[in-house]
């Protein structure tokens, strides 16, 4: 009985907590009923005085009077929202560098290798009701970085926040990036190819050329090193490796573009080498060509309204979102800012204002359907029981620009919670007024001349002053 | 006659001992004794009052009923104590031209202004990699012996470091070398000891030129190393009728570190680019040992059970700016980071993840980061072994050095005092057996140093 109590005690530790994350052994997420909440389920509408019952990871029960066992958390959703965890279809948070761009083909780089479990950014996005991202390669290169899809376990080592199930995808770019980073950056560096979009559609071809030969290759030498024992295998190569994968269909493509030329251009290539492309990222002009779209069943993952920030972002309108969906394109609004993406939830309200879209569509543009864009429509998205428990209460209707975040939930685990974390603010204060006098090391009077802490660089990659994402590391 | 010049020699041998002078004129049977010493042989008890006798370059006997020979040079020990020659290991002495030392506060991939700093990485002639990728550079090539840094590590009472440039991603492959030697030959104890891996990308324009190519390029070479590998064994069956592979000495030199045969040091300071060490450590089975080390504690549990050893720094992270008040102030994570770091060593310790100094080329705040590691909850007897038999175990020489043991090399630290306390004194360094023209006195805490 005691070693139940003190079990109890410390889930509900770990409860409260999400930031101090108990490194070794978890045990399993908490039992959490939200009672008499309205339910935007996403799947079978908006159900209200409604409890959701989140067991074991899972959202276990979704209805009227539900019962839960005697030592869940209960909490009281009168006047409340629950909400799926909105899903980011294109981030670049928690990574400590976006572009590889010293070349024009970097299918090797592999955004896992460099995350950032502790970036605070991460916090600020559960505050947000964000709880999966899509961390995608930059647009320096017309085929870039792998990408990788995690939920925000924030607080976790970087293991524990990749998505299990997720399709592996990765990022290629068109237009204005990919070819602004071939300046050279440095004197006496050499321009990198491509300068042109009719560029940035031959290296593309070329790679999807080396990647049929190099998979030729592979098969032939499979062949024939069973009757000979003494053939030197071809050497494996991780340029080409994934975009053989691309080839088998195992592996999304999330092209960055804006313009119909290269939207087409890119799925007449694709069609050529009898592959899909899952998602056009941005497409801000997407709307002109989104019977092509749908045809070709690619998805579209967009901005609500951001216009005309740089060359190819002229021909943007704020209806792109509806005209898509109505042609019948599974359409997502993204971030692809650590800013914006605290606030998805007021960017699928504009698809509501402009164009008219139902309240469940213009939802399921941060939920469901970015979830359908990374292959993880079964587990999370929506309401529904059996999926994953990421979910978030929301203090009011999630478009109202007043509502807020109360409570975020990953896998029926608490990551944010605004009482717990406005509580602990005095007690963080205490910590750094403590720390900040006994400061060791503290250099003397006459020391070195003080410079401000260096400040990260921000990360909203397509807005103006990132037009130039050369080779740089944030 | 005989006797006058037993005299001199004893005189001579004064001068050498407390003049300090060092020159080339030893022979190699000089035969020393250090009586009446305690003496800590950290592979055994400490001998509270005992005799440490050096005998051609090697320890011939330690213990409490040892007797100096009599053709030996006697040194009175009196209040004075015996430990093993200290080892640094990880700095970048005896090199032609000395890297800046490391920013200590940095973490992270970013660091885009510590790499700039960073001096171009040694580049081998025909080469099938760029500089800064070419695992086939041996430091042994570049030693040279002399310099302020050696007899400023020297005068602290370090005998023997571990050496390498930091620059480049394949640093290159590191010499364990004793300070003292009118040769690279003489103060080479070990080479190459490991191959040396750091995260920070090319800046030449080429890739890789990030955080994301680094990895991708790490993980191809090993890739193409094991081809390579394959691909001889292969010609050399049957050469007749298989096609020639290409030499390449890049790939050659990773066959020993994929097999597993040559350990891999891996700058790693964060917590996770320890992890992302450990993660790539694990991917290709490689023979892992982590330098830096700052966050380790934290991934105390994961390093135990992969059993990859810690070259752990004692170039503390200090505030680099005067507290003004106009500064914006630094985040609660930053000030964590700084009282974290110097309870490293004693949770390492306790965690039972095998751990080393080094000095993190700051050498004049040294002595006192051990002491506030010490302070902060590691042993002192500890902190001896991570000077000593820790770090000659985890580099592979623990028959050599690390203990005063009959048989191995001659590398003494003789201080008055406990060996960290404030005001210890350094008063004879022995190494390959040769007493070490030292400066009297420990170069003082940072704070005076800094003033200047």
């Amino acid at each position: 009985m005691k070693q139940l109590i003190s079990r109890i005690l410390l889930l509900a530790i770990i409860a409260t907590l999400p930031v101090k994350a108990a490194h070794a052994q978890r045990p399993a997420a908490p039992e959490t009923l939200i009672r008499n909440a309205t339910v935007l389920t996403i799947t079978h509408g908006t159900l209200q005085n409604t409890d959701v019952l989140l067991r074991n990871g899972k959202i276990a029960a979704v209805g009227k009077n539900l019962n839960a066992s005697a030592n869940a958390r209960v909490i009281d959703g009168t006047g409340k929202y629950v909400m799926p965890g909105i899903i980011d279809c294109h981030s670049h948070s928690m990574l400590d560098t976006i572009n590889e761009g010293t070349l024009a083909v970097t299918s090797m780089v592999r955004t896992q290798d460099v995350i950032n479990p502790t970036d605070v950014d991460l916090y600020r996005e559960l505050a947000g009701g964000v709880t999966t991202l899509n961390l995608l390669h930059g647009s320096a290169n017309p085929i870039g970085g792998l990408n990788t899809v995690v939920k925000i376990k924030y607080g976790r080592p970087a293991s524990e926040f990749l998505f299990p199930g997720a399709m592996p995808g990765i990022k290629f770019a068109l237009g204005e990036n990919v070819k602004q980073s071939s300046r050279p950056n440095q004197p006496g560096v050499t321009r990198r190819y491509p300068n042109t979009r009719m560029g940035v559609e031959e290296v593309i071809r070329d790679a999807f050329i080396r990647a049929r030969d190099y998979k030729r290759t592979w098969d032939e030498y499979r062949e024939a090193s069973k009757k000979d024992k003494n053939l030197i295998p071809p050497r494996r190569d991780l340029q080409l490796e994934p975009l053989v994968e691309i080839l088998e269909g195992k592996r999304y493509v999330h092209a960055h573009c804006y313009v119909v030329s290269e939207i087409l251009m890119l799925i007449n290539l694709a069609d050529e080498f009898g592959f899909k492309i899952k998602t056009f990222q941005h497409a801000l002009e997407g709307y002109k060509v989104a019977k092509e779209i749908a045809a070709h069943g690619a998805g579209a993952s967009i901005f609500a309204d951001s216009w005309g920030y740089k060359i190819e972002a002229y021909d943007a309108i704020p209806y792109n979102a509806a005209i898509m969906t109505r042609a019948g394109v599974v359409v997502s609004m993204n971030s692809d800012s650590d800013e914006r993406a605290r606030r998805l939830n007021i960017e699928a309200a504009k698809a509501m204002h402009w164009g008219d879209l139902t309240e469940e569509q213009a939802l399921k543009l941060i939920t469901l359907n970015p979830a359908i864009q990374l292959g993880i429509q079964e587990r999370v998205g929506s309401i529904d029981v059996g999926k994953d428990a990421d979910v978030a209460i929301w203090n009011g209707h999630p478009f109202s620009v007043y509502s807020r975040v109360d409570t975020t939930f990953v896998d029926g685990e608490v990551f944010f919670d605004r009482e717990t974390e406005l509580a602990r603010r005095p007690e963080l204060a205490k910590e750094r007024a403590t720390l900040e006098q006994a400061e060791p090391n503290r250099p003397r009077v006459g020391g070195p001349s003080p410079q401000s802490p260096r400040r990260r660089p921000s990360k909203h990659e397509d807005e103006p002053q990132m037009t130039q994402i050369e080779n740089r590391d944030f | 006659m005989p006797k006058i010049r037993s005299r001199l020699i004893v005189a001579s041998a004064l001068l050498f001992v407390f003049a300090g002078v060092s020159s080339a004129q030893h022979s190699a049977t000089d035969t020393y004794a250090i009586t009446n010493a305690r003496i800590v042989t950290v592979s055994g008890p400490i001998i509270d009052r005992g005799t440490v006798v050096i005998r051609n370059g090697l320890i011939a006997a330690a213990g409490a009923n040892v007797t100096a020979p009599s053709d030996a040079r006697v040194i009175d020990g009196t209040g004075l104590t015996v430990y093993p020659g200290l080892i640094d290991s990880y700095t970048n002495l005896a090199l032609p031209e000395a890297a800046p030392s490391p920013s200590p506060g940095g973490g992270g991939g970013g660091g885009f202004f510590f790499a700039q700093q960073q001096q171009r990485p040694a580049a081998g002639p025909n080469s099938t990699q760029p500089a800064g990728l070419q695992p086939e550079v041996m430091v042994e090539d570049v030693i040279r012996p002399g310099g302020n840094e050696i007899e400023a590590s020297r005068n602290v009472g370090i005998t023997t470091a571990l050496t390498l440039p930091r620059s480049g991603i394949w640093m290159g492959q590191s010499a364990l070398i004793n300070l003292f030697g009118e040769t690279p030959q003489q103060m080479i104890v070990r080479s190459p000891l490991a191959m040396h891996v750091g995260f920070t990308p090319l800046r030449t324009g080429g890739y890789p030129g990030s955080l994301l190519g680094v990895f991708s390029t790490l993980r191809q070479m090993m890739l193409d190393a094991q081809r390579y590998r394959d691909s001889l064994a292969i010609y050399e069956r049957e050469p007749r009728g298989t096609r020639r592979p290409e030499t390449d000495r890049s790939l050659a030199a990773l066959i020993p570190v994929i097999e597993g045969r040559m350990p891999v040091v891996m700058l790693a300071n964060s917590e996770r680019e320890i992890a992302r060490a450990l993660d790539l450590g694990a991917e290709f089975k490689l023979k892992l040992i982590i330098a830096g080390g700052r966050e380790a504690d934290r991934v105390a549990e994961r390093l135990a059970k992969q059993n990859v050893p810690v070259l752990l720094s004692l170039n503390l992270p200090k505030r680099t700016t005067a507290a003004l008040a106009e500064a914006d102030p630094e985040p609660l994570r930053v000030l964590r980071e700084r009282v974290e770091a110097q309870q490293t060593a004693g949770k390492l310790a306790k965690a039972g993840v095998r751990f080393a100094f080094e000095s993190g080329s700051n050498i004049s705040d040294l002595m006192a980061n051990v002491r506030t590691t010490i302070e902060n909850g590691l042993q002192a007897a500890d902190a001896v072994r991570a000077f000593t038999i820790w770090p000659a175990q985890i580099l592979g020489v623990q028959d050599q050095l690390g203990s005063i043991e009959a048989g191995k090399i001659a590398n003494l630290t003789v201080t008055r005092g406990d060996l960290f306390d404030r005001t210890t004194r350094v008063t004879h360094v022995f190494i390959d057996g040769r007493p070490v023209d030292i400066k009297p006195e420990r170069a003082p805490d940072s704070q005076t140093k800094e003033q200047q």
